[in-house]
């Protein structure tokens, strides 16, 4: 039992990660209604900002990241202002093939800013732990999974209670309408990929120290956020977070009772099945096609 | 494919028997009959939201209605029920469609477009058109002349290499045209052809119907919201509304019956 | 093989316009043994070349029949590992080793096209992006066939069993193949097969209302994209002699897909003009730079400005340079139709 409420916990952790960044890009897909592919790499870039300020200029961690989220919130009104204000007139995969390039150029920049030695990011809090049902929780876990979920619910807060999130939930419906309704959507673009990096950033430096800080820290993040987002469903806002802490429960699970090498591929495939027999994703709406 | 030889009269070549499609709880079509003889030019009309283009779609199971029967007497003669028939393969029975936005492809050239109308002919497999194999080069040849000679005869043979993309709205629908009758149609459904044509070019529109007619020997059904041209070249018509049958004449005989009169109260036709 | 078609003017026609193109590209090998370039070069042509033919499967599936697929590297990875292993540990002949690696990932690639239907754009990218993660983790996985993490070698092609092939024998051999396989996509998009694709990219309900089996044709789509793909993945691992389940992520099918927009979908040269430049430029030209050329990461933010660049400003790709300077020349007389 104890085993299994560590699985869970671990899970919540995880899950936390993986919703940051999910929502990082649930949110610029529904406003700026495309799939930003660099999510992962430019919250890397931001865990780098929090990992110099750390290591190099001997900021205390939490003031080192606040500071990098500022940093992020920077980046992300950069990226909006110089390219993707202009991406209005651009079709099809073009958008996507945009974030690509950005993704490249961020993959580019971090090596020659920062260099190519893989650096150290530590806990928030880095001892202590506690007993629940007999397992083991320790308390950085626990900033991690409040984190998470604060965050999220924090951002459906903004969404559903507030001017801000009125407005981006039009732009979400249809930009247009929304433009013509007065919407002010070049903030709410503004607001949604300085959003994108924070919480990119957030993510970043939340997995960081478990591993080593390098260009592939958000790589398996990455991948697993886009997954979810299919899971979850492209529709709504909350579904994608669902689907991230279900992906995030489902590999733990897996990996401990079926195979710790096939769990992650297992996941996989039921999310293919999943999808073919529901092809809109959990919470997702179908649309009936005219013709 | 069962016989319904028994379903259609000698002169009928398309027979609906109480088509009824919903959506949730929507009746759009109603328990709808009528039946169309061979090489007439007939129309469906309605107002607004009358469920014409659902009827219609329903003939070409683009929808799958949830009752009732759509009787076809194909190419081969044969009697068949289209309903639950898969949609690409209607076009091989000799049933063929127009669409009113005009669904082309805009990066290809006219003529092109034209041969997608010819695609069930091809009989060469991909094998043979990847190394282009005689018999896949002959075939290509031969349609590319039937596509030539369709285009003639919608009078724009000459635009055949041009880019769809570009083209006035009146050539886009002459090449939608050609593309239907590169299969030798026994029934070409026109989804509201004259939608966005100005008073000369319908005129132009009626004509052609006459001579397509007359040159593929085939029957029309026209879902129209013109009532001039409908009135003026369809032999018979008829009328729904809220996706019920209202009723089916002449043109003179629907002109005068007082409930599609009723039904059309308030509507402004030009 | 006939492939001459019977057009009058030799110029105009194609296939000797793709013969020729090869011919040019194959002279590379003769220019680094005068010493005029380096032999890096070899190396990084030939990697362009296997790119563009994986582009060259990606853009039947976009550019033609508007199907997304983010799992192209996990095909290549498929047919590298397939004909790594028939060739090295089981000693079968490269010929036997190339149509196994072409022949068994269709399997996955009729699978996925049937899946297909049931999903939109974004749903069946990110499905395909899942099918080529599980594919990289099982190669990392499968120890005993692939390798597992270390990675997998193989060596040079030995043609009809004893024709043994060096580098740049070999890199010809993968000039031949981007010419043949030029020629049967021209065949293929130019035809009846391409119509269709085209018809259920541009339409899918006037597709069906012509005729066009939407199951058939995406069945068709991304075998045919699959194929292309195992064969590039395939042709790799016999060039650059190893292969690592890392080789295959998620970047690479990125890079394969701007590719393909950069350069000019529906567009074959166009294809290898996008290879060259997102794959070839960066370390053909910047690396060479002295300073900057030792920057890390420079080129990595020269490709990726430079594929915002052509988004923004050639979303047609770079190949429309080339037309719109060819229309210049040939304005007042007549235009064919072209590639």
């Amino acid at each position: 039992m104890s085993t299994l409420i560590q699985l869970l916990l671990r899970s919540l952790e995880t899950g936390a990660i993986y919703a940051l960044a999910t929502l990082g890009i649930i949110i610029v897909f529904r406003t700026n209604f495309m799939i930003n592919f660099g999510q992962g790499v430019m919250g890397m870039f931001g865990a780098y900002i929090v990992t110099v300020l750390f290591n190099k200029m001997g900021l205390p961690i939490v003031l080192a990241i606040l500071v990098g989220l500022v940093a992020a919130v920077g980046v992300g009104f950069l990226v909006d202002f110089i390219i993707i204000r202009r991406t209005k007139h651009v079709t099809g995969t073009g958008k996507e093939i945009i974030t690509l390039g950005l993704m490249m150029v961020f993959l580019g920049i971090t090596p020659m800013l920062f260099g190519v030695d893989p650096m150290r990011l530590p806990k928030v809090i880095e001892n202590g732990a506690f007993s629940v049902g007999g397992a083991n929780l320790s308390y950085n876990s626990l900033l991690n999974i409040i984190l998470g979920l604060g965050l999220t619910i924090g951002l459906f807060l903004l969404l559903q209670k507030t001017k801000l999130g009125l407005a981006i939930r039009t732009t979400a419906s249809s930009e247009k309408t929304a433009r013509l309704m007065g919407v002010p959507t070049k903030w709410v673009t503004l607001f949604a990929w300085a959003l994108a990096l924070v919480l990119g950033t957030l993510s970043g430096a939340m997995i960081a120290p478990s591993t080593s800080v390098t260009v592939n820290l958000m790589d398996s993040v990455q991948v697993n956020a886009f997954i979810a987002c299919v899971l979850g469903g492209f529709q709504t806002f909350y579904g994608p977070v669902i689907g991230a802490y279900i992906i995030a429960i489902a590999t733990n699970l897996l990996s401990y009772y079926v195979s710790s090498v096939w769990g992650t591929q297992i996941l996989y495939i039921l999310v293919i099945i999943f999808i073919v027999f529901k092809p809109v994703g959990l919470i997702g709406k179908k649309t009936v096609k005219k013709v | 494919m069962a016989e319904y030889t028994t379903k259609l009269a000698e002169d009928e070549v398309l027979r609906l028997e109480n088509l009824s499609i919903q959506f949730g709880g929507l009746k759009a079509v109603d328990d709808l009959s009528f039946s169309i003889k061979e090489k007439e030019i007939f129309g469906l009309i309605g107002p607004n939201g009358a469920g014409k283009t659902t009827a219609f779609n329903c003939i070409t199971q683009f929808y799958k209605p949830s009752s009732g029967a759509v009787y076809f007497r194909n190419k081969d003669g044969q009697v068949e029920n289209l309903v639950g028939q898969p949609v690409h393969s209607i076009i091989r029975k000799g049933l063929v469609r127009t669409f009113q936005n005009v669904e082309l492809v805009g990066e290809l050239s006219i003529i092109d477009n034209v041969l997608i109308g010819g695609h069930i002919d091809f009989k060469a497999s991909g094998f043979e058109q990847a190394l282009r194999l005689p018999r896949a080069r002959r075939e290509e040849k031969l349609m590319r002349e039937k596509a030539e000679d369709v285009l003639r005869f919608m009078g724009i043979a000459e635009l055949k290499d041009a880019l769809v993309a570009g083209q006035p709205y009146g050539i886009r629908k002459k090449v939608e045209m050609a593309r239907t009758l590169m299969c030798n149609p026994k029934l070409i459904i026109l989804d509201e052809p004259a939608a966005g044509l100005n008073d000369v070019e319908t005129q132009q529109l009626a004509d052609n119907i006459y001579q397509v007619r007359e040159k593929y020997g085939c029957t029309i059904l026209l879902v129209e919201h013109d009532m001039r041209l409908v009135m003026s070249i369809c032999d018979r018509i008829c009328a729904i509304s809220f996706g019920k049958f209202l009723a089916c004449g002449t043109p003179s005989e629907i002109q005068g019956n007082a409930q599609v009169q009723e039904a059309y109260l308030g509507e402004k036709e030009e | 093989m006939q492939k001459g078609s019977t057009q009058k003017s030799f110029l105009k026609n194609p296939y000797l316009q793709y013969i020729f193109f090869g011919i040019i590209i194959s002279l590379l090998p003769v220019l680094v043994n005068a010493g005029i370039l380096k032999t890096s070069w070899v190396g990084i042509i030939g990697g362009t070349i296997i790119y563009a033919i994986a582009a060259l499967g990606l853009n039947l599936l976009l550019g033609y029949s508007g199907l997304i697929s983010l799992g192209t590297a996990g095909f290549m990875g498929l047919g590298a590992y397939i004909s790594a292993y028939l060739t090295g540990d089981l000693g079968l002949p490269w010929e036997v080793g190339i149509l196994a690696a072409i022949i068994i990932p269709v399997i996955f690639g009729l699978l996925i096209g049937l899946a297909s239907l049931r999903m939109e754009g974004l749903y069946l990218g990110i499905v395909t992006l899942c099918v080529s993660e599980v594919l990289r983790k099982t190669f990392d996985e499968l120890e005993p066939i692939t390798g597992g993490f270390s990675g997998k070698g193989a060596e040079y092609p030995t043609l009809l069993g004893n024709i043994v092939l060096n580098q740049k024998q070999t890199y010809v051999l993968l000039v031949v193949a981007l010419v043949l396989l030029m020629m049967l996509t021209h065949n293929l998009t130019n035809g009846q097969l391409g119509r269709a694709l085209h018809a259920m990219r541009g339409s899918q309900v006037a597709a069906q209302a012509m005729g066009v089996s939407l199951l058939k044709y995406r069945l068709i789509a991304f075998s045919l994209a699959t194929a292309y793909a195992s064969l590039a993945g395939a042709l790799y691992v016999h060039f650059i002699k190893f292969v690592y389940p890392s080789t295959w992520t998620l970047p690479v099918s990125l890079t394969i897909l701007a590719i393909i927009v950069v350069g000019g979908m529906r567009s074959l040269y166009g294809t290898f003009l996008g290879a060259v430049i997102v794959y070839a430029l960066p370390d053909l030209l910047l690396k060479r730079i002295p300073v900057i050329g030792d920057i890390n990461g420079l080129s990595y933010v020269f490709s990726g400005v430079l594929i915002i660049v052509v988004i923004l400003f050639y979303p047609g790709g770079v190949i429309n340079i080339f037309r719109d300077i060819k229309k210049l020349f040939v304005k007042g007389s007549k235009k064919e139709g072209e590639v």
